[in-house]
């Protein structure tokens, strides 16, 4: 009896002690909670209440052909960027860990320049530089490789374009991360026992890259899929993302159920893919 | 030998070609812009007919422009002064607390990080209208600062990572109280991470569009909401200078950060 009093006492204090630990970071918990935590919830509430109680938005969104096309579209802009960012990653990456280091920082000054610079800024001077009179279309004509102005904007190259773009940085940095751990001399003794380029590259260099790569494929992939402002400048009607979905039902057409429903789609896929890759991969440290 | 510059051959040439590349890819949007905005054409032809200040002219004294980048000033100073209030508590709990559930509350610190931008705002937006916050300076404050929160949290809390506590208990062990130990010990030490966090705290706020654009009225806009307005009407170029003031900010408080770094070395 009182040994269990005694045990409930320390279990008392120890909870009182760890809420005191807790403390200093009650402000921003209570701030990201009432600012972040409460929105979202009313949203995903709103969801299956309006315009009436049920699954009826769910229902549309995943039965009309509209909304199934910008779904399809969605997944289509996001492979496709992720494609063309690991293949300029890749090489980039690679420069950047064989280089001296003071190249390699003139690189990463620019990419960290580019990574921090507005956004919308960004798609901007991509809007300029890719529509009928702009400048890539001047220099492609007076190099005679076209005759008249290549569409290259409100469509879809532009928004892969713009999207690759932007996306760059943040698959570059994590497999440069892993890359630049590897023994250089794991690599040589491959090469003293036998082994040709190629079959260095197969077997050891990019096997042994993956967990990076991977890293940086889901981040693109996943920040692509809930893209709004480029998408809008670059793509063509024809080409809405979920995120300009969400954004043009509750904005233009008030339509509210409709639209969080369309958000928490979004929502539920980006989180999937997250804790389906942090089970499989386990948690990656952003660097 | 394929991690070895030396020793990689002729293929290095094909890693040298396409970072000249990307490299070229990652900079023309960032030196087109400015060279752009001073473009004496109205159509921005390219390339330009003649040079002109024209478009600053009106960038600065346009009503409209010149207190949409006001408000934007304000906002993130309103920002980075909250975000780290709020961040540096907050950075000492999860580096140095023992509780359950440390995992957990790093993850929810986060998490504003891995949620869709476009969501947040469609959520605040709905709690805007409903208590009458659309078009105001607080709506901005609030929406910015749950972006920001977490870049300030995490640049504080790496710093405070590295510095050793026994620094702050021999302050104690030599006669000072905790809470001297903490402004005039641990404080200073970890003042880089602090003004780093600043720093992209005020970027943050100061690029902030998605969130923006549901937080403004046509009477109360910050600059990258007065370029998307500008945008879906025309290509005006106005909207290069606007361009040239943001990307000036970006080359400017990284530049500061840099600098911060190189000393601290």
């Amino acid at each position: 009896m009182v040994a269990a009093t005694e045990a409930r006492d320390t279990a008392t204090t120890e909870l009182a002690r760890q809420g005191r630990t807790l403390l200093p970071a009650l402000p921003a918990l209570v701030f990201l909670f009432l600012a972040f935590v409460l929105p979202v919830w009313v949203l995903f509430l709103r969801s299956f209440t309006e315009p009436a109680t049920g699954l009826g938005n769910y229902q549309s969104l995943v039965t009309d052909s509209v909304y199934l096309d910008v779904l399809v579209n969605t997944f289509f802009v996001a492979t496709a960027v992720t494609i063309s960012t690991l293949l300029l990653a890749f090489p980039i990456a690679w420069f950047l860990v064989i280089v001296p280091s003071r190249v390699a920082r003139m690189v990463f000054a620019v990419i960290l320049l580019s990574m921090w610079t507005n956004l919308l800024v960004r798609t901007y001077a991509w809007l300029v530089l890719l529509q009928d009179t702009g400048a890539i279309n001047q220099f492609l004509m007076y190099l005679g490789l076209t005759s008249a102005p290549v569409p290259l904007v409100n469509n879809m190259v532009g928004v892969i374009i713009g999207m690759t773009y932007i996306m760059l940085p943040f698959i570059v940095l994590p497999i440069h991360a892993t890359m630049s751990t590897l023994d250089p001399a794991l690599m040589q003794a491959a090469s003293i026992a036998g082994a040709k380029a190629r079959t260095i590259f197969f077997r050891i260099l990019l096997p042994l890259t993956l967990p990076g790569i991977s890293a940086g494929c889901i981040m693109v992939f996943v920040m692509s899929l809930g893209y709004y402002i480029t998408p809008a400048l670059l793509g063509g009607v024809r080409d809405m993302m979920i995120a300009q979905l969400v954004a043009e039902l509750i904005q233009k057409f008030l339509n509210w159920g409709l639209g969080s429903a369309a958000a928490f789609i979004l929502l539920f896929i980006t989180l999937a893919i997250y804790f389906a890759y942090v089970r499989l991969v386990g948690l990656v440290r952003p660097t | 030998m394929l991690l070895t510059l030396q020793r990689m051959g002729p293929g290095r040439y094909v890693l040298y070609a396409i970072t000249a590349i990307a490299v070229f890819y990652l900079l023309l949007p960032i030196v087109f812009i400015p060279i752009l905005s001073f473009n004496a054409s109205r159509w921005l032809e390219f390339p330009p007919p003649g040079w002109t200040l024209r478009w600053y002219e009106q960038l600065f004294t346009e009503e409209q422009w010149i207190g949409s980048i006001w408000n934007s000033v304000k906002v993130a100073f309103l920002v980075t002064a909250s975000a780290i209030v709020l961040a540096l508590p907050a950075a000492f709990v999860l580096v140095r607390g023992k509780f359950l559930g440390k995992t957990a509350l790093n993850a929810f610190f986060a998490s504003p990080m891995i949620v869709p931008v476009v969501i947040i705002a469609v959520a605040l937006y709905g709690f805007a209208l409903q208590w009458g916050m659309a078009g105001t300076l607080f709506a901005f404050v609030i929406s910015h600062l749950i972006l920001a929160l977490p870049f300030a949290i995490i640049s504080i809390g790496s710093s405070l990572q590295t510095f050793d506590i026994a620094y702050e208990k021999s302050a104690m062990i030599c006669g000072a109280s905790r809470v001297q130990a903490l402004l005039h010990v641990t404080l200073p030490s970890i003042r880089p991470g602090i003004i780093a966090g600043a720093l992209f705290a005020f970027l943050i706020s100061w690029d902030e569009v998605v969130l923006a654009i549901f937080m403004a009225t046509p009477s109360l806009q910050t600059l990258p909401v007065k370029i998307w307005v500008t945008l879906r009407t025309d290509l005006s170029p106005v909207i290069a200078a606007a361009s040239s003031l943001l990307i000036g900010m970006s080359v400017l408080l990284l530049g500061i950060s840099a600098l911060i770094k190189r000393t601290r070395k």
